[in-house]
């Protein structure tokens, strides 16, 4: 059994020489900040605080695209002219412990997601502070960590999701525009509210308060926070005994 | 040593494998012919852990492969094209398997080296030829300097130089000692290196042994392969 730490940086190695990963880190942070910008310029907020968690939403998009990439980067085809040829015949070579390799991704996503965040809600701190001047609201670094941790469910709820479809083209357009344009879930939480124990909605309140929702009955940060963390370890358990029984 | 035993693989009523037996010994050069579509890339994918098999056991050193602790140290292996992210360098694509098996950072330069790519490890896997992509999955294979060998048809797409490279290298491994499995569906270039011979058609083994009695009785390598798997008469040869 390949020992888990090599795996962890093999599998970091590899996300960090990828292309993808730059536009997703980039998508995470300028997001974030763009949006906040606009926010505090439209003067929609007055709390810079404020402003900076109504624009963690947008966040998730790159975290979707960094959780994808990081599973369908193993089954791009190489191009015939160097023989083709999939990546993940070289990660199941290598690490042929199945469990521990999407245990090692999960790790390296999140630790990416961290990252970022740190970045966004810092540049985004900066941004709207200066737009708006001063001014602190209670309780907001709190949910600035319950934004990250909103962006690093999403990304994992991704990289499970590219486990069973192998392609990064589905999960990347039904996320995203569920995540930014129309949101299914929320649609679906008009006609049933059960919905609001979704992925996406239950996590909602761990950045966004009460007030600034047009969702009522929301569940509150800790239940929905639990909720949301329970969705993603269910699907990246099923993800991996898929992974672990499929032939590669 | 690798040892395949009575391994079966069905995909849905598809018989792919059927009581395939194959071993590999230190010391030597085995051969696993057969046309296209036979078993060959099957036979290999589960003895390295890929697939599973409907049946039968296929071990390395006595060990699945999957349970194998740092596997490239003890096995190295190529399958098709170089298994590498369009995007990455090859050296990046080296890198991150060294770091995968606790191999020394220093071993990606050699192994580019080795197998005449050193040129071009900054070039992206995406622009690669053809020959370039066998050399830099060969390079991965050596790169934890294991004992056997797995290369599937590693002289596809190969220019006279690197097939004469790898050649050299293959007899080199096994006079060290190493086991080396190469399949190929090119008897001319296997009849060169092998000492041991496997042949397999639709599935099943149809012969194996030392490369003189499998061809015993035959003008060829090739004539031996053609009346074993009764391929002449489907070529019209």
């Amino acid at each position: 059994m390949t020992r888990i730490r090599h795996v962890v940086a093999a599998e970091l190695s590899k996300l960090l020489s990828l292309p993808s990963t730059a536009v997703a880190f980039a998508a995470m942070v300028l997001g974030p900040v763009a949006v906040t910008f606009l926010n505090a310029r439209n003067a929609a907020y007055t709390d810079p605080a404020q402003a900076v968690l109504s624009a963690a939403p947008i966040g998730t998009v790159g975290a979707i695209v960094l959780g994808v990439v990081a599973m369908s980067g193993e089954y791009r085809s190489g191009p015939q002219e160097s023989g083709g040829g999939r990546q993940i015949t070289s990660t199941l070579t290598a690490m042929p412990h199945r469990a521990w390799l999407l245990v090692a991704k999960a790790i390296v996503v999140v630790l990416l997601v961290a990252v970022a965040a740190a970045f966004a809600f810092l540049l985004a701190l900066v941004c709207a502070h200066h737009v708006l001047g001063g001014g602190e609201a209670g309780g907001v670094p709190a949910r600035l960590f319950g934004a990250a941790a909103y962006w690093a469910f999403t990304a994992l709820i991704a990289l499970a999701v590219t486990v069973f479809t192998r392609s990064g083209i589905l999960p990347l357009i039904v996320l995203i525009a569920n995540g930014s344009l129309v949101s299914l879930s929320y649609l679906l939480f008009k006609v049933a509210p059960a919905a609001r124990y979704l992925p996406d909605l239950a996590g909602i309140r761990l950045f966004a308060d009460e007030d600034h929702l047009a969702m009522a009955d929301a569940l509150d940060p800790v239940t929905g926070g639990l909720v949301m963390g329970a969705w993603t370890t269910g699907l990246l358990a099923v993800a991996a005994l898929v992974l672990h029984r499929r032939d590669a | 040593m690798l040892s395949i035993e009575k391994l079966g693989k069905r995909r849905g009523s598809r018989v792919i494998l059927a009581d395939v037996d194959l071993r590999a010994e230190p010391g030597k050069v085995t051969a696993f012919l057969g046309p296209n579509g036979a078993g060959k890339s099957s036979t290999l994918r589960i003895l390295l852990g890929l697939d599973r098999p409907t049946s039968g056991t296929a071990l390395v050193h006595g060990r699945a492969y999957r349970s194998l602790r740092d596997p490239l140290r003890t096995v190295g292996s190529m399958l098709d094209g170089p298994g590498a992210h369009p995007s990455r360098t090859a050296r990046a694509h080296l890198a991150w398997i060294a770091r995968s098996n606790g191999i020394p950072r220093r071993r990606v330069a050699e192994v580019l080296e080795q197998v005449g790519l050193a040129a071009h490890g900054r070039g992206r896997v995406g622009g690669f030829s053809l020959g370039m992509g066998r050399r830099l999955g060969l390079a991965a294979a050596l790169l934890g300097e294991p004992e056997a060998l797995v290369l599937d048809e590693p002289v596809n797409g190969l220019d006279a130089e690197g097939v004469r490279r790898l050649r050299g290298l293959v007899r080199a491994h096994a006079a060290d000692g190493g086991t080396v499995l190469l399949s190929s569906h090119l008897m001319g270039e296997v009849a060169a290196v092998a000492d041991d011979v496997v042949v397999i058609s639709g599935g099943r083994v149809v012969a194996a042994g030392p490369l003189s009695d499998v061809t015993r009785g035959h003008a060829s390598l090739e004539d031996a392969y053609f009346a074993l798997t009764g391929y002449e008469r489907a070529e019209g040869a």
